[in-house]
């Protein structure tokens, strides 16, 4: 038997070897990524010119090459677009549009993460009745355009003396946000095991106990994702801050529109470019850093059904 | 005085009805299993007792407390359940601690409470272990654990053991059972597995379409089914049911087979005088079969019947015949079964004073 | 029944969010109908004059921006779709060839990070008449280019939807990506062993199997459309003229730059009729797809 075996390994051993070709890339691997590559680079051209253009001066801009590098680089246009570009009549730069969107990005994240979070839970985890039902208006809301409650909304906030400050846009923001975000909490909490939430109700009964000691820490996911989603989403709005916004609190996005719209004098394009970049700047970190997330996010608020 | 009892018990999920006018009650100590197969209403009784449904008609009552409107945690229960619900964010601690959050209890009680359980459950060191970083038997006894410290009178375990591999389900069965013995705590256990309502049980109740088919101890349950329903889920291999006529003559009563086998019926206690000529079902357990030769005279019948299979299953072996074109299942001794060869005709006793008899149209013992 | 405090907390934790539904979303939307059929200017008047009470949608339809922005909501989402068509390539191409896959789905994938405003600042700069790409493509001969479009009215649209396009592809082709991958990975080996050729497998199996994500897509891009407001205040702000005008755009600017209230309102009642067009097929193919589920688990 023992034998037999090696005689089996000899015979292995003595036929003819032949040596494994060396792994090539082949022809149709080539061809996607060549073609990828091309819309790649398609894809970072306005990047590429966005930023070179920043840094250029207005005689050379005026010069025409828009593809050339900067023959001096300068932060002129940067600290232009940051400290002195006009929004209207006010040319304090944008940082003034930078701060109001600071500003207006934590209350809405708070207040829109916390309504829908809560709303979410109660609804996916406790008995409630017309669950159903709500969750259909929901749905719906979360597709009806901004302009058929525009108005309302302005006389509302107007109302409640918040319309033109920052706190209109944020309660605005977390309003519309609202629908969406609650969905998906919704979404993710209905796939806690009930068997959980049985043993939760049995061991405390308290919603709110249940909700800070049990959920919140199992949220931690979700909320990140939301987070992400959030805070690019408020940052890069344009309409409510432009709506909601009154003179003094207008966001960094809405600063840049007029900036670049501004239809008298000479435009400098360098400021226009070095102003978006700074707009974009924030939420292209976020990007860079968590883009996974980040794809999660926008997926999961497109696809919230 | 009866620990737990629920009285006209009816459940209605929409137009369906689930439970129906269900009375059951045991006493103090008791460990009642709810047997049955799936959908028979045993997982829904458990939930109106714990408070986790609601019932829609009838009363729950724990000692002399009426706690059919009562909130869960103000129930004085304690549950178990299959998948073990833990809360995967807190350690073993955490989650000990969070089922005694509803009691408001003084810290040093809480601390003490939480120690004497790991003690008992061999948990100590597992406290600070988040439930991910826990085997299926250690999760199980967080799981109790969790329902010992709130030191209740009643628990209520669901189908606990159904997520465990066969070897860890027979240890954790014979833990559970300790745990009672030391306790003695009313306990309310699910299950749809017989040998663990056999082996554990004081009461069991076996339920079928929401209508509780027999409750009474392990024994009642399988020496004397109270219908045809009980008789053929108890048991395994599963009792063999066959329809006879009854013959009554001469002060001897018999059931007799279509192939003309007469099976002695006359020590069979009847509830009702038999009528003779009456069709019935027969019920014949498997392990009450003698095969070969040279038994006959404690025999209630004997067959002469063709082997179609025999298996041997561990220590144990069954040997399948065919009467009547239907298979007859027996338990044999491992060696006789080695001795069967399908085809060959045997001569099969069965015992005296096992048979049972139930009411060929409403499947009732008789 | 006697009082549980347990019942009725999670209902009261609801309360904040019924209000903001019933009172900013379906009050808003009934003010807004209601509004529609007054003859509210600057000010909201809340009279209906019952002899004529759908006077603002017939001035709608009258008017010649309104059918511009109907025209022009047409064309961007015809225009857009090409986004579908792109974000379906790349992510094909990318699900067969691994290398590379999370470089390029960066790169892809980044304008969505960016606000409309800047993509609009961006491509409004590239499509320059006098210094942008036109300028530099002339300068290196290719003078009988012409890639001002956004100069003429006749151009311009195309160019919103380029720009829309290379902000959204990347979007598609990450639903498109998810698509691909819950596919199960036999069937392209059973193909290889049949034989099949790539683009018949693509047409054939593939595309069929995923047509739940592409009316996703196509659900999703529609209802894009009809909200775009940014790019166009960005890169036209509605010119030349009126040539750009969407229906978005045409609503807040009856709003806020011609002050007439009940004119507007009845635009964006018309979008609101636009979107339930579109959401109505998603609404019927959730319960459709529920349905066949629900039944699949039986």
């Amino acid at each position: 038997m023992a034998q037999k075996a090696l005689g089996a390994e000899v015979a292995v051993r003595s036929a003819p070897y032949f040596p494994r070709q060396k792994k090539r890339i082949s022809s149709r691997s080539i061809g996607i990524i060549v073609f990828l590559s091309i819309c790649a680079l398609f894809f970072c051209i306005p990047l590429y010119v966005v930023v070179i253009t920043s840094f250029k001066t207005m005689e050379q801009i005026r010069q025409g090459a828009m593809f050339s590098l900067p023959s001096v680089w300068t932060l002129e246009a940067w600290d232009h677009a940051w400290n002195s570009a006009c929004s209207g009549i006010n040319c304090n730069g944008l940082k003034v549009g930078f701060w109001n969107s600071v500003q207006i990005l934590f209350p809405s994240l708070i207040l829109s993460i916390a309504i829908s979070m809560i709303t979410g839970y109660a609804l996916a985890l406790w008995n409630v009745r017309w669950a159903g039902g709500f969750l259909f208006l929901l749905f719906i809301c979360a597709f009806v355009p901004f302009q058929i409650i525009m108005f309302p909304l302005i006389s509302m906030t107007a109302a409640i003396k918040v319309y033109g400050n920052i706190w209109g846009v944020a309660i605005v923001h977390a309003v519309l946000a609202m629908p969406v975000l609650t969905l998906i909490f919704r979404n993710y909490y209905k796939d806690i095991p009930q068997e959980i939430m049985n043993a939760a109700v049995m061991d405390s009964g308290s919603f709110w106990k249940i909700f800070t000691e049990i959920i919140l820490p199992m949220s931690g996911n979700i909320l990140i994702v939301v987070l992400i989603m959030q805070i690019t989403s408020i940052w890069n709005d344009y309409l409510i801050g432009v709506t909601f916004g009154g003179m003094g609190s207008q966001p960094m996005t809405v600063n840049l529109a007029n900036l670049i719209t501004i239809s008298t004098g000479t435009t400098r394009y360098n400021d226009n470019m070095a102003a978006a970049l700074q707009t974009a700047i924030p939420p292209l970190v976020i990007y860079f850093f968590v883009g996974k997330l980040f794809v999660q996010g926008i997926t999961a608020g497109a696809i919230k059904g | 005085m009866p620990q737990v009892s629920f009285e006209h018990i009816t459940k209605t999920y929409g137009q369906v009805p689930v439970l129906k006018d269900l009375n059951l009650a045991i006493n103090d100590g008791d460990f009642l299993v709810l047997l049955g197969p799936s959908g028979c209403g045993k997982t829904t009784l458990l939930n109106l007792l714990a408070g986790l449904l609601d019932v829609t008609d009838g009363r729950i009552m724990i000692g002399d407390r009426d706690v059919t409107d009562v909130d869960p945690k103000d129930r004085g229960l304690a549950m178990v359940f299959q998948s073990y619900a833990l809360y995967p964010t807190k350690t073993v601690y955490g989650n000990l601690k969070f089922g005694l959050s509803a009691s408001k209890l003084p810290k040093d009680e809480v601390e003490r409470r939480i120690a004497w359980a790991a003690k008992l459950l061999q948990i100590e060191p597992l406290l600070d272990r988040k439930p991910a970083h826990l085997s299926g038997g250690q999760r199980q006894r967080v799981a109790i654990g969790r329902a010992l410290v709130k030191n209740v009178g009643v628990f209520l375990f669901d189908e606990p053991l159904s997520n465990l591999d066969a070897k860890l389900r027979t240890e954790m069965r014979l833990e559970i059972k300790k745990l009672h013995d030391t306790l003695h705590h009313t306990i309310v256990y699910v299950t749809h597995d017989q040998i663990e309502a056999m082996t554990m049980a004081t009461k069991i109740a076996v339920m079928n379409g929401g209508v509780i088919q027999q409750f009474g101890t392990p024994d009642e349950i399988y020496e004397q089914p109270a219908n045809l329903f009980v008789a053929g889920f108890i048991g395994s291999p599963a009792m063999n049911l066959r329809r006879v006529t009854l013959s009554v003559a001469n002060g001897k009563t018999e059931a007799v087979f279509a192939s003309g086998v007469r099976f002695e019926l006359s020590d069979y206690r009847f509830m009702t005088p038999p009528q003779d000529g009456t069709t019935v079902t027969l019920g014949l357990r498997p392990e009450h079969f003698l095969v070969g030769a040279g038994t006959a005279a404690d025999s209630a019948a004997t067959f002469e019947v063709p082997v179609q299979y025999a298996e041997r299953t561990g220590p144990d072996a069954s040997a399948y015949f065919v009467l009547e074109n239907d298979l007859l299942a027996l338990r044999v001794e491992p060696a006789v079964a080695a001795g069967l060869k399908p085809g060959q005709l045997v001569p099969v006793h069965y015992l005296k004073g096992k048979a049972h008899l139930f009411d060929a149209q409403t499947g009732q013992r008789m | 029944m006697a009082f549980r405090w347990s019942r009725w907390s999670p209902q009261l934790a609801l309360v904040p969010a019924v209000a903001v539904t019933a009172v900013a979303f379906v009050g808003a939307i009934g003010w807004t109908i209601y509004l529609s059929l007054t003859r509210s200017r600057r000010l909201p008047e809340y009279e209906i004059d019952w002899s004529e009470p759908l006077r603002q949608y017939t001035r709608l339809f009258a008017d010649d921006a309104w059918a511009i922005s109907l025209k022009n909501l047409i064309i961007l989402g015809l225009g857009s779709a090409l986004a579908i068509v792109f974000g379906f390539i790349l992510a094909a191409m990318m699900d067969k060839e691994k290398r590379g896959e999370s470089l390029f789905r960066t790169v892809f994938l980044y304008p969505l990070a960016v606000s409309l405003i800047v993509t609009g600042t961006a491509w409004r700069w590239l499509f320059n008449p006098e210094l942008g790409v036109e300028h530099a493509l002339h300068s290196i001969g290719l003078t009988w280019i012409n890639f001002s479009w956004l100069a003429t009215g006749e151009t311009a649209m195309y160019g919103v939807i380029l720009a829309s396009v290379w902000q959204s592809s990347g979007f598609y082709m990450a639903l498109m990506l998810a698509g691909l991958k819950s596919i199960n990975s036999e069937i392209w080996s059973a193909a290889r062993l049949d034989g099949v050729s790539l683009f018949r497998l693509y047409t054939e199996i593939i595309i069929p199997m995923m047509k739940f994500t592409f009316v996703t897509c196509a659900i999703l891009l529609s209802l894009g459309v009809i909200k775009a407001y940014d790019v166009i205040v960005a890169m036209t702000n509605g010119g030349p003229g009126q040539s750009t005008f969407v229906p978005a755009y045409f609503t807040i600017q009856a709003l806020s730059a011609k002050g007439n209230l009940g004119f507007a309102s009845a635009a964006a009642v018309m979008m609101l009729v636009i979107t339930a067009v579109i959401f109505l097929p998603l609404v019927m193919l959730t319960a459709w797809q529920q349905r066949r589920t629900g039944r699949a688990a039986h």
